[in-house]
């Protein structure tokens, strides 16, 4: 029995020595791996591979698609009329489908000058008739994004390359939502004619497509992967690329080691900022790209905790922001000093007022009976870079004396509080969000205005609103700053960061930072190539 | 046992709809909304609000349940919110690659468990390693023996694939890649499946393996204790003889019924497994609809899982009273 037991017991002290022994290998290897000097070899099948962290989330269609990383199979499938000027932090509007534009003084009526020679991925050639059937659509199928086009009462094709747009009102912020990724997408009008069905082709074009762009969607696999073949009669430049798979990977590491084994040529805006210093020292690329995205803070007034202006304002001084950006996020963003995203506002005249003083809200804790410190400073789950900056804000807070705690919320449930702000934390770190476009109507609608759809807890002014509408009439500047300066006051929000796409790519890829820009948070796969080729 | 085994098909239905009910309460109780999983994250409130009428996601709770349950009896579990197809199409894509999974888990399991219990209970030489790695192994969460095991077979040696399923379509009838590989006898197609199979398939089996061989091992111990084994010893009977006819046969019992509940428990802890190795069966499409509470697909996976446990449960029941006539007295 005794030598049983003691054979036993070597057995297991053997493997309890050999199991963490591998396992320890193992993590040790992928640092190798990823730190080595190693550099995988360009592809000579014509094959690109963009790893997708996660599943696109909706249908690929273009009316319908109002996510994240399925923009790499919408932004290169489709073309709108404009879009935003690739390689450059400025937001300007670059043309696409159409070479040219004007508008009318009182921003009513927009004529587009269409790019001829274009031909959609069924044959059909691009004419000015296609973009009253795109808007249609759009209205028709009522994806999140069709209010872009709500304000359209006639489109008019005085010729084949010529589309002259009415609104109902004056919109100032109108070319901003063509060139928006979620903004309307010429759209093939008789492959829609074709395959309508009776949802307006939705389930046609939900593992299909019907655009322009130079590749065709040949295969979708929802939570597999998505399948990009380049489209040979493309009216614009071709990558070397004829193929490119958007593999799915659920998890960040099994990501991660794909890329590091050389199976992922590029990862697009997906890995946690802890990630940085592990691929800063490897002999791959890293490309940090401007976006109009933002870390952001808001707080919520409807809980006992911020019912008064003095105690927001106080928390958000209290918060460090220069080491929050700087410690989590690191070089894929840097601190954040105005309202709305950086540039929006020429010269920045929209400074946050919030400067970094711990001793109003140190202050106010002292004044709080022991049953009224508690407060939650919530998350959205899955978020590494929130998560994080909510326990370092939290450890801060406890110093103060709070019975502060973090805590993790899924996305559709952060998205409910605006029906019953009371369900929500005390207050809410995002790690990455912005708006549609690039129009600082966009930003000061979706963040200050509780019909905007990223005012998690409603708080608004009705004064802000009133001048943010006012503004968009004819792009008044100033009026954009006052509503800024205006809703800082509320103590409601703080623009942490402004974030930029982290994009690791193979050393050979090339043309990254050309194929990007400031509002697609993707790559135009046609602008890319190998070094050396 | 007819009626011990309608009792327990009773029983069964009985606690799907329980559970269905309980889904729905679930659903109308949480704090997300579906519309917004619909529309998407910039949506505004009032486009919002509109779908969610169109969903029919303000009515009532016995409205709602009704709805739900009448239309769940016809095979008709709803849309999803976020793949925008009918969640029985969806079930029937991904259901198969998760069978696929556990099924293999499942044999990986009974031989694990099967060489941990035998070389315990009859003490073979050098088998104490690989009792203990089980051991060991069955002690960590099956996400942390997933990404060692991805780092490792796949990051460091590069001897398996790391993700997915490998080609992703199956030619047909089951779904199942290995299986129809097999079927229209295409060989690099059944080698590149079984290659992606083999790393998720035996970090799911690892924890069953421990609990099924532990319940042999010890089943095995006690009936070599038994005096009708030293009487077929003390007969002369040849030692395979005696472990074959009198030893297994006798300890099985308690372990196929501890295989048959793990096999349950298998199919409920597939959302893991499948996460991390990126798997298209339905515990990635479960972990894919939650943060966005797609209501009809969560609801459609957790009725299929339950069934499955269900039904797993009702089966080793009458298994065990086929064996054992008292059970059903």
């Amino acid at each position: 029995m005794s030598t049983r037991s003691s054979r036993s017991l070597r057995g297991l002290a053997v493997v309890g020595v050999l199991v963490p022994a591998l396992a320890l290998s193992a993590c040790s290897s992928s640092d190798d791996a990823a730190s080595g000097g190693e550099t995988a070899a360009a592809p000579t099948d014509g094959v690109l591979t963009v790893g997708l962290l996660g599943d696109i989330g909706q249908p690929p269609d273009p009316d319908i698609y109002y996510a994240n990383n399925g923009l790499a199979i919408v932004l290169n499938a489709y073309e709108g009329l404009v879009q935003y000027k690739n390689d450059s932090d400025a937001v300007e509007i670059a043309p696409r489908l159409a070479t040219s534009w004007e508008s009318s003084p009182d921003n009513t009526t927009f004529t587009f000058h269409l790019q001829d020679g274009v031909t959609f991925h069924d044959g059909t050639p691009f004419t000015s008739a296609a973009v009253k059937v795109a808007f249609d659509r759009r209205i028709a199928v009522e994806g999140g994004a069709s209010y872009m086009v709500a304000g359209v009462t006639g489109v008019d094709t005085p010729d084949d390359l010529t589309a002259v747009v009415h609104l109902d009102k004056p919109n100032s912020a109108f070319l901003d939502y063509l060139a928006s990724p979620f903004g309307p997408k010429m759209e093939s009008p008789t492959g829609l004619a074709t395959n309508a069905g009776d949802d307006n082709a939705q389930t046609y074009l939900s593992t299909h497509d019907l655009g322009t762009g130079p590749y065709e969607l040949t295969k979708a696999e929802t939570g597999v992967g998505y399948t990009l073949t380049q489209y040979k009669d493309y009216w614009g430049s071709s990558s070397p690329f004829t193929s490119v798979e958007l593999p799915v990977y659920t998890d960040e590491s099994a990501l991660e080691l794909a890329f590091d084994s050389g199976d992922v040529d590029a990862i697009v805006a997906a890995l946690p900022s802890s990630s940085l210093d592990k691929y800063s020292k490897a002999a791959v690329k890293n490309y940090f790209l401007p976006t109009l995205q933002s870390a952001l803070v808001t707080v919520n007034s409807s809980l006992p905790f911020f019912k008064d202006t003095e105690a927001r304002i106080a928390f958000l001084k209290s918060l460090d922001q220069k080491s929050l950006v700087e410690q989590v996020l690191g070089a894929r963003s840097s601190v954040a000093t105005t309202m709305y995203a950086g540039g929006m506002i020429p010269g920045d005249a929209d400074k946050q007022a919030i400067s970094y003083d711990p001793k109003p809200l140190a202050d106010y804790a002292a004044t709080l009976p022991d049953d009224a410190k508690s407060l939650v400073i919530g998350y959205a789950n899955g978020n590494a870079n929130a998560e994080q900056m909510a326990n370092i804000v939290v450890a801060n807070l406890q110093t103060d004396g709070l019975k502060a705690t973090a805590q993790g919320y899924e996305t559709s449930t952060v998205f409910g509080w605006i029906n019953d702000p009371t369900q929500g934390p005390d207050a809410f770190i995002d790690g990455n969000n912005g708006p549609d476009g690039g129009n600082p109507y966009m930003w000061g609608h979706v963040f200050w205005d509780a019909s905007g759809g990223i005012n998690y807890f409603g708080c608004q002014s009705e004064e802000v609103n009133a001048l943010l509408d006012r503004a968009v009439v004819d792009g008044d500047t100033d009026l954009y700053t006052q509503a800024g300066d205006l809703y800082g006051k509320t103590g409601c929000y703080l623009n942490l960061s402004y974030n930029k796409d982290w994009v690791v790519a193979q050393s050979w890829l090339t043309g990254v930072a050309e194929s990007h820009n400031i509002g697609a948070n993707e790559l135009n796969f046609a602008m890319l190539g190998i070094d050396g080729q | 046992m007819r009626t011990f085994a309608f009792k327990r098909a009773g029983a069964a239905v009985l606690l799907l709809i329980v559970l269905s009910f309980v889904l729905v309460v679930l659903q109308q109780i949480s704090p997300a909304d579906p519309a917004r999983a619909y529309l998407g994250a910039n949506a505004s409130p009032s486009a919002v609000a509109a779908k969610r009428e169109q969903l029919g996601l303000d009515d009532p709770l016995p409205v709602r349940y009704v709805h739900f349950l009448g239309h769940a009896v016809t095979g008709d579990l709803g849309r999803s919110l976020r793949t925008r197809n009918d969640v029985t199409h969806d079930l029937g894509t991904y259901l198969p690659a998760t069978i696929e999974l556990v099924l293999a888990a499942f044999l990986i399991a009974l031989f694990l468990a099967t060489l941990f219990a035998v070389s315990g209970a009859l003490q073979w030489r050098g088998t104490g390693a690989v009792r203990g790695g089980l051991l060991v192994l069955g002690a960590a969460p099956p996400f942390v023996l997933a990404i060692v095991g991805i780092v490792l077979f796949y990051g460091r040696l590069g001897w398996l694939p790391g993700n997915g399923q490998g080609a992703s379509d199956s030619p047909g009838p089951t779904g199942m890649l290995v299986v129809d590989a097999l079927l229209h006898g295409n060989g690099p197609l059944f080698a590149e499946a079984l290659r992606h199979l083999i790393l998720p398939a035996t970090v799911l089996a690892i924890i069953p393996a421990v609990a099924i061989g532990r319940i042999l091992r010890t089943s095995l111990e006690s009936t070599l204790r038994a005096d009708h084994i030293r009487t077929a010893r003390s007969k002369g009977l040849d030692e395979g003889h005696v472990l074959r006819h009198h030893v297994f046969r006798n300890a099985a019992g308690p372990a196929v019924s501890m295989a048959g509940l793990q096999l349950g428990f298998m199919f409920a802890g597939v959302v893991v497994v499948e996460q991390v190795f990126s798997w298209p069966g339905i515990g990635n499409y479960l972990a894919a609809s939650i943060p966005v509470a797609d209501f009809p697909a969560i609801a459609g996976v957790t009725l299929v899982l339950g069934t499955i446990y269900v039904l797993s449960n009702t089966a080793v029941d009458l298994l065990q009273a086929a064996a054992d006539p008292r059970i059903t007295a």
